[in-house]
C-alpha cells in the first residue's frame, strides 16, 4: 500500500519538478543562461491565477491561462531588457536573476501579505487510482505535466521552429549565419519556459502552499535537477526530476517529513563534488 | 622613521588606501557628532555588513570563485559563539577569535571539495551547503532552537557606543589585513586565477593552494563577523544562514565593485544607511538593492566605487610595486 | 637512456572514443630543439597538454630527468623546469604587461632559481627585456597587438626559469621582423642549454631552427628525422598532399 502511494505521489511530484526543470534546462541549452527567476515565474503563475480566479472571479482555466500569458510577457521583457545585455557574464546573470526573484517575492509579499493562499482545484473530487485515494487535481497536474513535456518534445523535434531552436543550441554563430534570428530564439525559449513554470504554479495551488517564498526551494531544486541531468539535456532533466521527486516522496514516507528538503540537497552536494557533469551528462557546460 | 614614511608613501599613492583611511577615521568620530542611538545602531549593522562583504570579496571578488553560501561561514561563527558562550562560558572577546577559527575550519572543509568546481556548479554547491546547514538548524531544533534560535548570549560591550567602537575596530582590522592581502602579490595571484586559471597553472602557480587559503581567510573573517553579530544581538537564529543574506552580501559587493575590498566596504555603509532611511515605507531593503544591482550590472558592471577610485589622483612618488 | 632529457614512451590519449594520440614515442636530449609538425587535428597540441600536465594520458609513460611526470599537475611540471606557451594566447586580461609577467615570477620555481637578492619585480623586468616588451610594462594587455601577446606568453614562461620550453605555434600572427627577433631569442635560449619542443606550421622558419622534426598524423608519429629526411619521406608527402599540401593550424586546444 505504502509502495503504491509512493509510486503515485512520487509521480505527481516528479511531474511538477520536471515541468519546472525542463524549462530551466531548455533556457540553458538554447541560450546558455542560468535563469534563476524561473522559481519566481512559478510563484507569479500561482499568484496571478489566485488573483484572477479568487479575487476577480474569472473562471479558473482562464485564470491559469491569464497567469501564463502575463508571465510570458514578463519573461520576454526580462530577456530583452536585462538578460540579453549581460548574458556573457555568468556571475552577473546568476546574481541578477536570483536578486530579481527575491525582488518578486518582496513585491508579492507587499501586495498579498505573508499568509498562505489557496487556489481552487479544477477537479475538486478525489479519485481512486490503483487503490490509492488521491485528489483529482494532483492526478490532473501529473497528466498536464506529461502532456506539456510531450508537446514540447514534439515541437522541438518535429517543427521548423524546433529545428531552429536546436540549431541555436548547438552553435549560435552558425545558426545566425544560416539566417536564424538567435536573439529571437533566446526570447522565445525564455517565454515558453516561463509559461511552463507559470502553468506549474497555477495547477499546484490547490494542494501545495502558495506563499511569496514558494519559488525559492523549487528553483534550487530545478537548478539541481538540471545539473544532475547534465546541464542543458532535456532527457537527463526528466530522469533527474524523477529521481528527486521519488527521493523526496520516499524520504517523506519512510523517514520524516522534516528531512524531505534536506536529503535532495545532500544528494546534490555530493553529486556535484563527485560527478560535476551530472549523472548523465558527458560534457560540462562550462 | 623610515617605516612611517614608507607607509605614508604607500597610503597617499594609492586611492583605495587613502580613501579607506579617511573614511574609517571619519567613522571613528561619529559618536562625537551624534547622540542618536538609533543611528549608531544602524552603523553597527553597517559595520557588520562591511565585514561580511569584504570577507566575501577576498575569495570571490579576487579569485573569481563566487561563493553563494557565504552565510555558512557566518552561521558557523554565530552558532559557534552561541554554543561556546552558553555552554562553556567562553567570554565574547575570545569568541571573536575562536569563531573566526571555526569559520576557517568550515572554509577549508567546504573549500576542499568545492575547489575543482567552476561557475554555476560552484554557485549551486555553495548554495546547497548553506541550505543544508539552514535545514539542519530546523531538523535539529532540540539543539539549535529551530526557528526560534538561541537566546541569552552575553553582550559583548556595555552599550551601543561600545558596540559601535568594537565593530568599527573589527572593520579596521579586517580591512587592513584584507587590503594588505588583496593589494599584495598574493592578491595579484588570486586575480590571475580569476582571469585564467589555466594560464596561472602554466605560470607555475599552485592555484589549488591559493584558492584554499583564500577560502580559509574569507571564512575566518565571516565567522568572526558572525560571532560579533550573535553577541551584539545576544541571539542567533537560522536567518544568519539564509540565502537571502548570502545574496544580499553578493549584491553589496557587486554594487561596490568586486575585487577591491574598498568598494564592498563603502557599499555596505551606503546601502545599510540608505535602507534605514527608507524603512518608513516598509522593509524595502531587497527592492532597493535589486533595483540598484540591475542598474549597476547594466551600466557600471565594475561597480560604483571601482570607477570612482580609478579617477582619483595618486599623490607622491608613483609606486613601482604591484 | 640516461637520466637526461625527456622521454615519451607509448603515450596514448583518447577523447570519447576518438584517438588524439596513439602510441607516441620519442625522446629529446637536453639542450636540443625539436620541431613538431602535422595536419590539423593531428594531436600536436594534445601532446603538449599531456606533457605539461593539463591532460592525463590514458597509457604510456613520460620521464623527464629520470622523474616520471605522467601524473603531475601543471604547476608541478613547471616546478621541474618545463614551461609552455599556448597556441591561443592566454594573457590575464585585466592586468598590465608587468603584472602578467610577475605572476610567473612569483612561482616557487622562479623564487628558488633566481640569484639570491633578486626580487620578483627584477625577474619580471629582466624577462620583459629579453622579449623586448620592457617599454610597455605598464600597458594593460588589452591594448596589445598579437605580436606582443605572443612575446608576453614567452616572457611568462621564461620568468619561471625553465630548462625546457614547449612553444605552441609561437610564430603565428607575427610580422617578419618580429619573427626574426623571436628566432634570435630561441637561438639564445639554445645557447643557454635550454631544451625546446616547438609546434609550428611555418615550415621555413622551423626548418631553419630545428635540425630534427617529428611529424604527427592522426595522433601517430609518422616520421622523426632531419628536415631533409622528412621532406623525402613518402608517407609524409602523402599525408600532406592528401590535405591540400600544407600543414594547417591546429585548432584543437
Amino acid at each position: 500500500m505504502v509502495a503504491l502511494e509512493i509510486l503515485i505521489y512520487g509521480a505527481v511530484l516528479s511531474g511538477i519538478y520536471a515541468l519546472l526543470a525542463v524549462g530551466f534546462a531548455l533556457i540553458f541549452g538554447v541560450a546558455r543562461v542560468i535563469n534563476l527567476t524561473h522559481g519566481a515565474f512559478y510563484m507569479l503563475g500561482a499568484y496571478i491565477t489566485y488573483a484572477l480566479s479568487v479575487l476577480l472571479n474569472v473562471p479558473l482555466i482562464l485564470s491559469i491561462i491569464g497567469g501564463m500569458a502575463i508571465v510570458f510577457l514578463l519573461a520576454i521583457c526580462l530577456d530583452r531588457f536585462i538578460i540579453e545585455r549581460i548574458r556573457t557574464t555568468m556571475i552577473n546573470v546568476l546574481i541578477t536573476t536570483l536578486a530579481l526573484s527575491l525582488f518578486a517575492d518582496q513585491v508579492i509579499l507587499q501586495i498579498f501579505g505573508p499568509d498562505n493562499r489557496n487556489i481552487p482545484a479544477v477537479i475538486s473530487d478525489r479519485v481512486t487510482l490503483l487503490g490509492v485515494d488521491i485528489a483529482g487535481q494532483r492526478l490532473l497536474s501529473l497528466i498536464i505535466s506529461v502532456a506539456v513535456i510531450a508537446t514540447l518534445w514534439l515541437i522541438i523535434t518535429r517543427t521548423r521552429m524546433g529545428n531552429a531552436l536546436l540549431a541555436t543550441a548547438q552553435d549560435p554563430e552558425a545558426a545566425q549565419l544560416m539566417g536564424i534570428n538567435t536573439g529571437r530564439m533566446f526570447m522565445i525559449t525564455m517565454g515558453i519556459a516561463a509559461m511552463m513554470a507559470a502553468l506549474a504554479g497555477g495547477i499546484v495551488g490547490s494542494f501545495l502552499t502558495v506563499a511569496p517564498e514558494m519559488g525559492m526551494l523549487p528553483i534550487i531544486k530545478a537548478f539541481s535537477i538540471v545539473i544532475l541531468g547534465g546541464l542543458g539535456s532535456i532527457g537527463g532533466s526528466i530522469i533527474a526530476a524523477l529521481l528527486i521527486g521519488y527521493l523526496e516522496t520516499i524520504v517523506a514516507y519512510l523517514i520524516s517529513f522534516n528531512a524531505t528538503e534536506l536529503v535532495p540537497l545532500v544528494v546534490i552536494f555530493i553529486t556535484l563534488i563527485f560527478r560535476p557533469a551530472g549523472i548523465f551528462g558527458k560534457r560540462r557546460g562550462f | 622613521m623610515n617605516i612611517v614614511t614608507r607607509i605614508w608613501g604607500t597610503l597617499i599613492s594609492r586611492p583605495p588606501f587613502y580613501v579607506m583611511a579617511i573614511f574609517l577615521l571619519f567613522m571613528l568620530l561619529v559618536p562625537f557628532l551624534t547622540d542618536d542611538l538609533y543611528l549608531i545602531g544602524v552603523l553597527v549593522l553597517a559595520n557588520v555588513y562591511a565585514i561580511f562583504a569584504s570577507s566575501w570579496d577576498i575569495l570571490s571578488g579576487y579569485s573569481g570563485k563566487e561563493n553563494f553560501g557565504h552565510t555558512l561561514f557566518i552561521g558557523a561563527g554565530a552558532y559557534g559563539a552561541a554554543y561556546l558562550n552558553l555552554y562553556l562560558g567562553v567570554p565574547p572577546m575570545l569568541n571573536l577569535l575562536l569563531c573566526g577559527l571555526i569559520g576557517a575550519v568550515f572554509g577549508v572543509l567546504i573549500g576542499i571539495p568545492c575547489l575543482p568546481l567552476v561557475g554555476p556548479y560552484l554557485a549551486l554547491a555553495t548554495m546547497a551547503a548553506a541550505s543544508i546547514a539552514e535545514r539542519l538548524t530546523m531538523i535539529l531544533s532540540k539543539y539549535t532552537g529551530g526557528e526560534e534560535g538561541l537566546y541569552g548570549l552575553d553582550p559583548i560591550t556595555d552599550g551601543p557606543v561600545g558596540d559601535y567602537y568594537l565593530s568599527l575596530i573589527l572593520v579596521i582590522i579586517t580591512t587592513i589585513i584584507l587590503m594588505a592581502i588583496g593589494y599584495s602579490k598574493q592578491g595579484l595571484i588570486l586575480r590571475s586565477i580569476k582571469e585564467d586559471e589555466t594560464a596561472s597553472e602554466a605560470a607555475g602557480i599552485n592555484t589549488t593552494r591559493y584558492k584554499l587559503v583564500a577560502f580559509a581567510i574569507s571564512a575566518f573573517f565571516a565567522g568572526m563577523g558572525g560571532a560579533f553579530y550573535a553577541h551584539y544581538q545576544m541571539y542567533t537564529g537560522p536567518s544568519s544562514l539564509s540565502i537571502i543574506m548570502a545574496v544580499t552580501i553578493i549584491i553589496v559587493c557587486m554594487i561596490g565593485g568586486m575585487g577591491t575590498i574598498v568598494g564592498p566596504v563603502l557599499a555596505a555603509y551606503m546601502l545599510t544607511v540608505s535602507n534605514e532611511f527608507l524603512r518608513s515605507i516598509g522593509d524595502l531593503r531587497l527592492l532597493v538593492y535589486t533595483g540598484l544591482l540591475v542598474v549597476i550590472v547594466l551600466f557600471l558592471p565594475r561597480g560604483v566605487f571601482t570607477v570612482i577610485l580609478e579617477r582619483l589622483p595618486r599623490f607622491g612618488q608613483k609606486s613601482r610595486g604591484v | 637512456m640516461t637520466k637526461d632529457g625527456l622521454e615519451i614512451r607509448a603515450v596514448t590519449k583518447t577523447f570519447e572514443g576518438l584517438t588524439a594520440l596513439s602510441d607516441v614515442t620519442f625522446s629529446l636530449e637536453d639542450g636540443k630543439i625539436m620541431g613538431i609538425i602535422g595536419p590539423n587535428g593531428a594531436g600536436k597540441t594534445t601532446l603538449f597538454n599531456v606533457i605539461s600536465g593539463f591532460l592525463r594520458a590514458d597509457q604510456g609513460q613520460m620521464v623527464y630527468h629520470g622523474k616520471d611526470i605522467s601524473s603531475l599537475k601543471p604547476h608541478q611540471v613547471v616546478d621541474l623546469g618545463m614551461a609552455r606557451t599556448f597556441q591561443i594566447v592566454r594573457p590575464f586580461k585585466s592586468m598590465s604587461v608587468f603584472e602578467n609577467t610577475i605572476v610567473a615570477a612569483l612561482s616557487p620555481r622562479s623564487r628558488r632559481s633566481r640569484p639570491k637578492g633578486v626580487k620578483s619585480d627584477e625577474t619580471a623586468m629582466n624577462v620583459l627585456g629579453r622579449v623586448a616588451l620592457d617599454h610597455k610594462r605598464d600597458e594593460p594587455v588589452s591594448n596589445l597587438p598579437m605580436g606582443d601577446l605572443r612575446r608576453l606568453e614567452i616572457a611568462r614562461a621564461l620568468a619561471t626559469y625553465p630548462q625546457f620550453i614547449l612553444l605552441d605555434e609561437p610564430f603565428s600572427g607575427l610580422s617578419l621582423k618580429e619573427m626574426d627577433a623571436l628566432a634570435g631569442l630561441i637561438r639564445n635560449l639554445l645557447d643557454e642549454k635550454c631544451t625546446i619542443l616547438i609546434i609550428e606550421h611555418k615550415l621555413k622558419i622551423l626548418m631553419s631552427l630545428a635540425p630534427r622534426i617529428l611529424v604527427l598524423d592522426y595522433g601517430k608519429v609518422l616520421a622523426d628525422g632531419t628536415p631533409a629526411e622528412i621532406a623525402d619521406n613518402e608517407s609524409v608527402i602523402r599525408a600532406y598532399l592528401g590535405r591540400r599540401g600544407h600543414a594547417g593550424v591546429d585548432t584543437t586546444n
